[in-house]
């Protein structure tokens, strides 16, 4: 357990120094600030638009960081040679990837931890809203389960795929997984459909992960969304982000364990 | 005395679109004895890096076997008392000199911060410790990756061209901290190409060229073969082609003959020879075989297709 920790703590430190990562942060944080200007450019409800907003800026912003931390990792360790010092160490490699993968979404949750708190002051401060601004905390804790999912992919397929690939790869799965899972799912369940595309709904339904259900928050995006239960809703969403990450990772150990560095 | 690494016809192939499956490095047969410093040299894409990653077990072997301190490749146990630094390493800048100690102690679980002290103190960082990797010089960081190789006092040190790229003071710290290992015991395995250098450190080396070994040895006994040049006047051209000596040459020069000779030809008896026909000895120059001759030679006649090495 104590290489995993120390490499996962090394990835954090250098994951925050990232400039890239950091800009991007900088701008999120700033449109977050500017979000309230924009709600009397709509007709709806001003909350309606400003919480639309800052959930898409949060979750924008944190699943661009999760591709961008997380398809570079590896590639990065083997051309810095980095690697070599420390699986010569007694470090495994499964141990290795897990380090990475552990520092990459500590490092994201200290980066949406940042958002959250100018989330809150932004409902709580500013708008006088703390339970509003609350709500939308619980919104971001479930984005972050989401994120942490969509960097157990991008993990996984930097284990076998070039990082440029990987990057559009993974944020491809992302746009479907989020966007499109919805329509799938119910193209798959629909009889009447042609086999060949029901084949395919079946497959990005099933074997893409769903990170719609991440997006309970959002009613821009699911504006009629009704939950029975939201407690035990969220406590599925969650097993079920917990179960794939669990996947993607022993697959990105497994074929990691084999590829030659 | 003990193999500190032995392989057996070790061999690493790789499948290339063009030429089928290619052998990286060929029935590779290495002996590094315990407590010596072993020069691993060959041009570029010779199989250096590919045998050292398969001494470390971070590829496997193809084909053929090997041990590293008695243990078979592979096996994981044999990763507590080794040490690898690799050519131009790269470490996290922003974790300072004792930082970096920490994070690879902590890989073995090792906290203790005194020897870590140590450690700076004995490749000169102690001064600089709270200096960040991206503050650090070539030459310091090369430092600090010794040191981080040390941290688990290991028995075996390979090291990747350690010397690649730094200046002559960089050069000799590193050169003086390496001594300093094979006087502690410990076996250390250089790959490089600084061979002026490999010729002042090591004791045995083996010439890895297209995968395959063409020399290994000992340096004093690989470096035989050096020549004598002796300046001569008062005699003619005939005296010494009457010698009929093996591989020497006889040059005119403006004040005589330069009569050039292997160094294990009788030099005492051409001199007598030379005074009893009253002539005069006005130079005698050793010429030593150097590790560069012997490399260019060796990597030229095996890319002739010569195998007679």
């Amino acid at each position: 357990m104590k290489p995993i920790i120390a490499i996962a703590k090394a990835t954090v430190g250098e994951a925050i120094r990232r400039r890239v990562l950091l800009i991007m942060l900088f701008i999120a944080t700033i449109l977050l600030f500017v979000a309230p200007l924009l709600g009397v450019l709509s007709q709806r409800s001003e909350q309606t638009v400003l919480t639309g907003f800052v959930l898409g800026i949060v979750q924008l912003s944190s699943a661009v960081i999760a591709i961008t931390l997380t398809v570079y990792m590896l590639p990065n360790e083997v051309e810095r040679r980095t690697i070599y010092t420390i699986l010569s160490k007694p470090v495994q490699r499964y141990q290795f990837l897990l380090g990475k993968y552990l520092g990459a979404i500590a490092a994201l949750g200290l980066m949406m931890g940042l958002m959250s708190c100018v989330t809150l002051v932004e409902f709580g401060i500013i708008q006088h809203n703390w339970g509003k601004g609350i709500e939308l905390l619980q919104g971001i804790g479930m984005f972050f389960v989401q994120m942490s999912l969509l960097a157990s992919v991008a993990m996984c397929l930097s284990t076998f795929i070039a990082p440029l690939v990987n990057f559009f790869l993974t944020g491809g799965i992302y746009l479907i997984g989020t966007l499109g899972y919805a329509f799938f799912d119910s193209f798959n369940k629909n009889p009447n459909a042609p086999g060949f595309s029901k084949a395919l709904a079946w497959f990005v339904s099933t074997i893409l992960p769903n990170f719609a259900s991440y997006n309970v928050q959002n009613k821009l995006i699911n504006p009629d969304s009704v939950i029975v239960d939201p407690v035990q809703y969220h406590i599925n969403a969650v097993i079920y982000g917990v179960v794939y990450i669990t996947i993607m990772l022993i697959g990105g150990m497994l074929i990691f364990d084999r590829r030659e560095v | 005395m003990a193999a500190a690494i032995e392989t057996k016809k070790l061999t690493k192939s790789y499948k290339s679109k063009a030429h089928g499956m290619v052998d990286v490095v060929s029935q590779l047969d290495l002996h590094v004895e315990e407590g010596e410093i072993f020069g691993f040299l060959g041009p570029n894409g010779a199989g250096k890096t590919t045998t050292i990653k398969m001494l470390l077990s971070i590829i496997e072997p193809s084909a053929g076997e090997g041990y590293v301190l008695g243990k078979e490749l592979g096996d994981f146990d044999v990763h507590k008392i080794i040490s690898y630094v690799p050519e131009r390493p790269y470490y996290y800048e922003y974790m300072t000199g004792m930082e970096i100690l920490k994070f690879y102690g902590s890989l073995f679980g090792i906290t203790d911060t005194a020897r870590m002290d140590m450690l700076l103190e004995k490749v000169n960082l102690h001064r600089d410790k709270t200096k960040t990797i991206s503050q650090f010089s070539k030459g310091m960081q090369q430092r600090i990756g010794l040191a981080q190789a040390l941290i688990n006092d290991p028995k075996l040190l390979f090291l990747d061209e350690p010397t690649g790229g730094l200046d002559p003071i960089a050069h000799r710290e590193i050169r003086d901290l390496i001594l300093g290992f094979r006087e502690e015991g410990r076996t250390v395995f250089i790959s490089s190409h600084e061979l002026s250098e490999v010729e002042l450190i090591c004791d045995r080396v083996a010439i890895i060229n297209h995968g395959v070994i063409a020399r290994q040895g000992k340096l004093t006994e690989l470096l035989k073969g050096g020549r004598v040049e002796l300046s001569v006047t008062g005699v003619q051209r005939g005296f010494f082609e009457a010698m009929k000596l093996n591989d020497s040459n006889i040059h005119e020069t403006a004040s005589g003959l330069l009569f050039d000779v292997p160094e294990e030809a009788d030099i005492n008896s051409i001199i007598d020879g030379v005074r009893a026909h009253k002539g005069a000895i006005t130079g005698v120059v050793p010429r030593k075989k150097r590790l560069e001759d012997l490399f260019v030679e060796t990597v030229n006649a095996k890319n002739q297709g010569d195998n007679r090495i």
